[in-house]
């Protein structure tokens, strides 16, 4: 049962009232409260924090003490006096004899020995990107490529003394990025691939303001994307996203 | 009187200097402050008292452990909700989709009518709020980010982008087509006979 003046409101909201929205909202009653056990939660989680913070000093002082040490071992030893001798094991390269060492004697070559690669769990097939279906080597070649632009652009050193920078090649990428990640996007979401087609959404907006910079970009524009790259870490949920692996995606 | 009292005075800045000096009532100043609207906000975003709780904690842990990397220049409210939004959607990300949404022909939010007496006034009726939450809880993630920032916490189009990473220009259309729809669901839910 509404009141009076709830529907009152409630009609200036719908018929669009600006004021009538903010008072409408204002009242929004969520009844959420701060429970007096939430800090106590946040106290004790943030307490090996502060141990380790601890921790840090005396690691620091650690390391001054060894660096007092080892310079004082330096000194002495500029005296020549021996203060102590450590034998090392010697260590023998393993020689293999090759063909080629056949032909002509008295050359050897020096052949490291590999490990054979083996994967964690023999049940697995592979995880080779060769053995993902056609549309996650294409997100995956796509995620690739555009973590690649935007580390460009994140790691672009900019000067105040720059006038404008030439944005051409970039642009011209993220056009075709930008038409490739909506193809993939839509797909993902078809597939039901949410997680795929969340980040993929997420790039989106940033691709279509690459594309969108003159070809000599002013500082402050370049400058707005990179802040942009970096706040939200795009690049690292990219990353992220690619050791995931297909079956997490 | 409490031992933190006589401080509630400082400003964000000073508190933010002293936590990283190695005062911790200093950040129980900064979550005395600032944790109602970030739960608020949370709540806003995953619609669960009891998760927005969890999210709540989580946040101002991860707020606690980066505050040394928080720039001079930012707001201390602003850097908050951005934490906030990343722990919120992280969360939304991991349900998966698999909470059950409330569906316009669902039957429990035809019957919201409540036979009890009215609230005083000042306040909104139960009813009224649940169809807000509930409408709100149907906006899709971005449209309710901006609409849960602007309009529920007041911030400005420009917190709004450094909190989201949007341009200006997604920010405004979202907000805009957040709104229409917001107005759409509370008229056909509250069933005023307005639709927009």
């Amino acid at each position: 049962m509404k009141s009076e003046f709830d529907l009152e409101l409630l009609k200036e909201y719908l018929e669009g009232d600006a004021a009538a929205e903010q008072e409408l909202f204002a009242r929004y009653d969520r009844d959420v409260r701060v429970p007096a056990e939430l800090w106590a939660g946040v106290e004790q989680r943030i307490a090996p924090v502060r141990a380790a913070s601890v921790g840090w000093w005396l690691r620091v002082a650690a390391g001054l003490v060894l660096v007092i040490g080892l310079g004082s071992v330096f000194l002495l030893s500029q005296k020549d006096e021996t203060i102590g001798a450590l034998e090392l094991p010697e260590r023998r390269p393993t020689v293999i004899e090759s063909k080629q060492a056949l032909v002509k004697p008295g050359k050897r070559f020096l052949r490291i020995k590999k490990k054979p690669i083996t994967t964690d769990n023999p049940g697995v097939i592979s995880s080779d990107s060769g053995y993902l279906d056609i549309d996650e080597q294409d997100t995956a070649q796509h995620i690739e490529r555009t973590e690649n632009l935007l580390r460009s652009i994140r790691n672009f050193p900019m000067s105040e003394t720059d006038d404008e920078i030439d944005v051409t090649y970039d642009k011209a990428l993220s056009r075709r990025l930008l038409i490739e990640n909506v193809v993939l996007r839509r797909d993902a979401e078809m597939k039901a691939k949410f997680p795929t087609k969340t980040l993929l959404a997420d790039l989106e907006p940033l691709l279509i303001d690459i594309a969108n910079l003159p070809d000599h970009a002013k500082p402050e524009e370049l400058r707005a994307i990179k802040e942009r790259v970096q706040k939200t870490e795009i690049v690292a949920a990219l990353i992220d996203f690619q050791d995931r692996g297909p079956n997490n995606r | 009187m409490s031992a933190l009292a006589g401080t509630l005075m400082n400003s964000s800045a000073d508190l933010v200097t002293r936590v990283c000096q190695g005062d911790s009532d200093a950040f129980r100043l900064i979550f005395e402050r600032y944790s109602r609207p970030v739960i608020s906000f949370i709540y806003d975003m995953v619609g669960d008292r009891a998760l927005a709780e969890e999210l709540t904690q989580e946040t101002f842990v991860r707020a606690f452990r980066a505050i040394h990397t928080m720039r001079a220049e930012t707001k201390l409210s602003t850097w908050l909700f951005g934490i906030a939004r990343n722990v919120a959607r992280e969360s939304l990300r991991a349900r998966a989709r698999a909470a059950s949404h409330v569906d316009l022909a669902d039957r429990s939010v035809m019957d919201l009518s409540d036979k009890r007496p009215v609230p005083v006034d000042g306040v909104l009726s139960k009813e009224l709020n649940d169809v807000i939450r509930r409408s709100l809880a149907q906006l899709d993630e971005d449209k309710r980010l901006v609409f849960t920032l602007k309009v529920l916490h007041q911030c400005s189009y420009e917190e709004i982008a450094e909190i989201t990473g949007f341009s200006l220009a997604k920010l405004k259309t979202d907000l805009h087509r957040a709104r229409v729809e917001m107005r759409r669901r509370i008229g056909s839910y509250a069933g005023v006979g307005y639709e927009v």
